[in-house]
């Protein structure tokens, strides 16, 4: 008998989702379930947690993985480590990520309990129908062998599970469809003033892209963050917020602190922690363990035989040897450079599309001044878009992509409000000079972000090569990454729109992109620089037949039947949404599958 | 009990409520974060328990006809309390200040929330303990039930407008609900038959939780009370340690007129006076009919925790050490921008 039914590697999201489903089994008993997670526990108790808020009020320089220390054993990669890729001069190992270019993959993510939806933005918009047959209607990509209609419900279990705000009637958009009756758990998130004065000048706006005519909407986005409950919900029982883990009387409403990213201090933000808090006690999770091995059988109806892992100790000397456990059913729900990584770590012969066609949401920013103060650094980060060119018949010749408004200032862009206050006293500012200078520009600041989708190419890639490992000896990711021409020419369609777009709104712009960026690409003689998105996706995509694809619309692996690959790796395209409100649906739908494998559904 | 002296009751009962509020507050903010977390943590739980209690009171006051006031009418002075200040309707046994949280705010704050002796009956019309006003408005409602409650729809705040505090507000419409929201206010403030535990856990499923006289009386006597601790014999548990040097040490009972007219702190006190007023605006819009205004509420409040830490940081210049703080001084609209700059 094996030691567990189910055995999870990785306790962010998709296993904190699978664990909580599959642990409230009762008859014929309860399953036996462990997790095992490489990274630390940084939010068990809400002391553990305002412990993460301290150490990113304290620390000099704020980026996403800051609150969140990271173990020795098990690294994540920093944006930090994003650097220009200097051909002739790679791979360039610096962080984490092995990076073979030509571009670098300029995303992080979290290791730990929680993953990196601890420092997620909380968008949760579900794609729209067509993002399913980007092939049959566009000749590009691949289709997803699921439609929408078959994961409507499932969205709407991921919905109450992330405690999502925001109304049906601002989300039904192209093509987009609820059940009937259907509200969301929470009315949506009041916009901010400043959406409300961008919202003014853009709805009913005309705008010409690639030569053809568009009426602008801006929609207040879908949000995982907890706003005022819609009695209507769940055909009138209403909706009860989930308050922080720990200290359910905290973050019922979000109270804008306006630091979602890299942390919200009082959990107003669904973090994977809250269904943590509500797994069965009887499921066993393991922090600091790293799995570096499937090991497979050689014959029989059960091809995966175990996991091996090490468990480590922070500050003590490696683990020599590592342990092994074995279960019913594996889930590998690292992440979708994790899980590649550790397959193709194993041996054996991999699916040949484990690693393939990685992608992400190559993330374009345009600034510009206002005329006059919109209230920036108010609310949440962005709070609006412009949806509306998420879908069309362009999406034969260039990228579709959405547009944030975010409520943040410069941010990010300049490092801002800082760099401000740093220029204005090189000018010779002080006192209350310096004070009006600033209140008479930070205010002022607005900017734009882009989400392109990438389309799934064999060339992005994550693999694993001899010679690079992490202190426990396992293999690094290494990637191949580059945006290809479609998504240049998406940029360059929106590069149409924020023309427009400052125009109207009488905007001075100020984007400036310099060839030093790491991610810096031109196109028709424009240059843009992009970011990543942390939208990591596709590398073991799912698919209607064997041999199209690593894993079937459950997840679970085609070749070896006990085994799942969880998580946004299933996706075979990206799409424009953010797909943490889609995973959490796929895994919703692939808990249910276990179940029947198990026979206790 | 006539139905009028019943309301009036019920308004006494949310100045009652309010009255605590702000010297609650005044020694909670004086904690400066990370530090004296176990204080903290109880003075919070119970100004948020306060919180309930005033919602609920409103809530009643609604279903009876009456109308909550949190502001001045025309012969009737604002019914929050100008500090140093008697309870409402109290016997005028002690006097309640704002301070910082000291041994002297302890024991004011036991005092306020003294249990009431088992079966002692309501005396009069001053009450030694909130608990016996509460008695005596809970044998009013029972007598003049069911015909004092209003038939159709009154101004209730529940959940979507009242959360993150001691507990869940519920509308009340009938005795039942009236009984359960008294049972809150009383059972939560002051422990039953001399239980020093609240029975909390039978209203809200939450954990089994001291009773808010043996709250503040464990941080007063350092040492935490446990199971089996009666209170005759006081606490026997682990000690507790208050670092009463980490405290802003905030002048007892701030007044803006005590600053200069146009020093700064006159205006910095003035600013929070007027966030306050505007606080009190807030809640009465809130609990009239507008529990939409409730939303900005919560931002004023937000603001006015700001301003008050920051009063409290700022040293007075008169060699005593101590700092200056919220004064919680009523402005009326048109004061309030001649107070600000």
């Amino acid at each position: 008998m094996p030691d567990y039914d189910v055995v999870i590697v990785g306790a962010g999201p998709v296993g904190a989702i699978l664990a909580r489903v599959l642990g409230e089994v009762e008859s014929p008993r309860p399953l036996r379930i462990l997790v095992l997670e490489s990274g630390p526990a940084v939010g068990r108790t809400w002391a553990e947690y305002q412990g993460n808020h301290e150490h990113y009020l304290g620390a000099e320089v704020k980026v996403p993985n800051t609150p969140w220390v990271s173990s020795t054993y098990a690294p994540s990669p920093d944006v930090l480590d994003i650097r220009k890729l200097v051909p002739g001069s790679l791979p360039d190992d610096n962080g984490y990520f092995v990076q073979y270019g030509p571009l670098p993959f300029g995303t992080d993510y979290v290791r730990a309990q929680g993953g990196t939806m601890l420092h997620w933005l909380g968008t949760t918009l579900r794609m729209v129908p067509n993002d399913f047959e980007l092939k049959t209607r566009y000749g590009r990509g691949v289709d997803w062998p699921i439609s929408y209609a078959d994961l409507d419900r499932y969205y709407e279990l991921a919905e109450l599970e992330l405690g999502v705000s925001a109304d049906v009637g601002d989300q039904a958009y192209l093509g987009i469809t609820f059940a009937k009756n259907y509200v969301y758990p929470m009315f949506g998130i009041p916009r901010s003033y400043l959406d409300e004065h961008v919202a003014k000048a853009v709805d009913g706006m005309k705008v010409k892209l690639d030569g053809k005519q568009y009426t602008l909407l801006l929609s207040p986005t879908p949000q995982g963050r907890n706003g005022m409950p819609n009695p209507a919900y769940d055909n009138g029982s209403g909706y009860r917020p989930r308050g922080a883990h720990g200290a359910d009387h905290v973050g019922l409403r979000c109270e804008g602190n306006s630091s979602c990213i890299p942390i919200c201090p009082v959990q107003a933000k669904y973090n994977p922690l809250k269904t943590w808090g509500r797994v069965a006690p009887h499921v066993e999770v393991r922090t600091q363990c790293v799995v570096s091995r499937v090991i497979y059988a050689p014959t029989g109806s059960k091809p995966v035989a175990a996991l091996e892992y090490y468990a480590y100790s922070d500050g003590r000397p490696p683990p020599t040897k590592p342990d092994r456990v074995t279960a019913s059913v594996y889930v590998l729900a690292g992440n979708s450079i994790e899980n590649p990584k550790l397959l193709l770590a194993s041996g054996g012969t991999p699916n040949k599309h484990v690693g393939k066609n990685l992608m992400d949401h190559p993330y374009v920013l345009s600034w510009a001044l206002m005329p006059e103060n919109i209230g920036a650094y108010r609310g949440p980060s962005s709070t609006s878009g412009i949806e509306i060119l998420r879908d069309g018949n362009f999406r034969r010749d260039r990228a579709a992509f959405r547009m944030e408004v975010v409520n943040w200032g410069w941010d990010f862009v300049t490092d801002s409000p800082f760099s401000d206050v740093e220029t204005a006293v090189d000018r010779g500012r002080f006192g209350s000079d310096l004070r009006s200078d600033i209140a008479g520009t930070v205010p002022r600041q607005f900017h734009l972000g882009f989400l392109y989708e990438q389309l799934p190419h064999p060339g992005n890639q994550v693999f694993v090569k001899n010679g690079y490992v992490d202190a426990l000896g396992i293999p690094r990711p290494c990637i191949k990454y580059d945006v290809d021409d479609y998504v240049r020419k998406g940029m360059a369609a929106s590069r149409e729109l924020w023309n427009q777009l400052f125009a109207k709104l009488g905007a001075t712009e100020h984007t400036r992109y310099y060839e030093s960026d790491p991610g810096y690409v031109t196109y028709d003689g424009k240059p843009y620089s992009f970011i990543g998105a942390g939208h990591i996706v596709g590398t073991h995509r799912m698919s209607k037949t064997q041999g199209e694809g690593a894993v079937d619309s459950f997840q679970r692996s085609w070749e070896h039947e006990n085994l799942y690959l969880a998580g946004c790796g299933s996706m075979p395209t990206v799409a424009t949404s953010n797909p943490s409100l889609t995973m959490a649906a796929l895994t919703f739908r692939t808990a249910e599958q276990i179940l029947d494998d198990l026979g206790t559904r | 009990m006539t139905p009028d002296e019943l309301r009036d009751h019920l308004q006494t009962a949310i100045e009652i409520e309010w009255s605590t509020i702000p010297p609650y507050l005044c020694a909670l903010w004086s904690i400066p974060e990370g530090r004296n977390e176990l204080a903290a943590t109880c003075v919070r739980d119970v100004v948020m328990e306060e919180m309930l209690h005033v919602t609920l009171a409103c809530n009643l006051l609604n279903a009876i006809g009456g109308s909550p006031r949190f502001t001045p009418r025309p012969g009737k002075p604002v019914p929050a309390p100008d500090y140093p200040s008697f309870l409402p309707h109290s016997n005028d046994a002690f006097v309640v200040d704002l301070r910082a949280f000291s041994r002297e705010a302890l024991e004011t704050f036991r005092k306020i929330e003294q249990p009431a002796a088992i079966g002692a009956p309501p005396e009069s019309d001053d009450y030694q303990t909130i608990a016996q006003f509460y008695e005596a408005v809970a044998a009013a409602l029972a007598a003049l039930s069911p015909g004092i409650f209003v038939a159709g729809p009154t101004p209730q705040v529940d959940g979507a407008f009242y959360y993150g505090g001691g507990g869940e507000a519920f509308p009340i419409h009938d005795l039942p609900t009236a009984s359960e929201a008294l049972d809150v206010i009383i059972f939560q403030g002051e422990g039953i038959d001399l239980s020093i535990w609240d029975p909390d856990h039978d209203v809200f499923g939450e954990q089994e939780e001291l009773a808010h006289y043996f709250r503040f009386d464990e941080l007063y006597q350092e040492r935490r009370y446990v199971q089996g601790d009666t209170p005759s014999s006081g606490p026997s548990g682990d000690p507790i340690l208050i670092d009463y040097a980490a405290i802003y040490p905030m002048r007892p009972n701030p007044k803006a007129e005590s600053y200069p007219p146009g020093s700064e702190l006159r205006a910095l006190t003035e600013e929070c006076n007027a966030t306050y007023s505007k606080l009190l605006t807030e809640l009465e819009a809130g609990f009239t009919g507008t529990p939409s205004a409730l939303v900005g509420g919560v931002q004023t409040m937000i603001e006015l925790r700001y301003q008050a830490i920051a009063l409290m940081q700022v040293p007075l210049d008169d060699g005593t050490g101590q700092t200056a703080g919220p004064a919680f001084q009523w402005r009326a609209r048109s004061d309030r921008q001649a107070g600000v700059e």
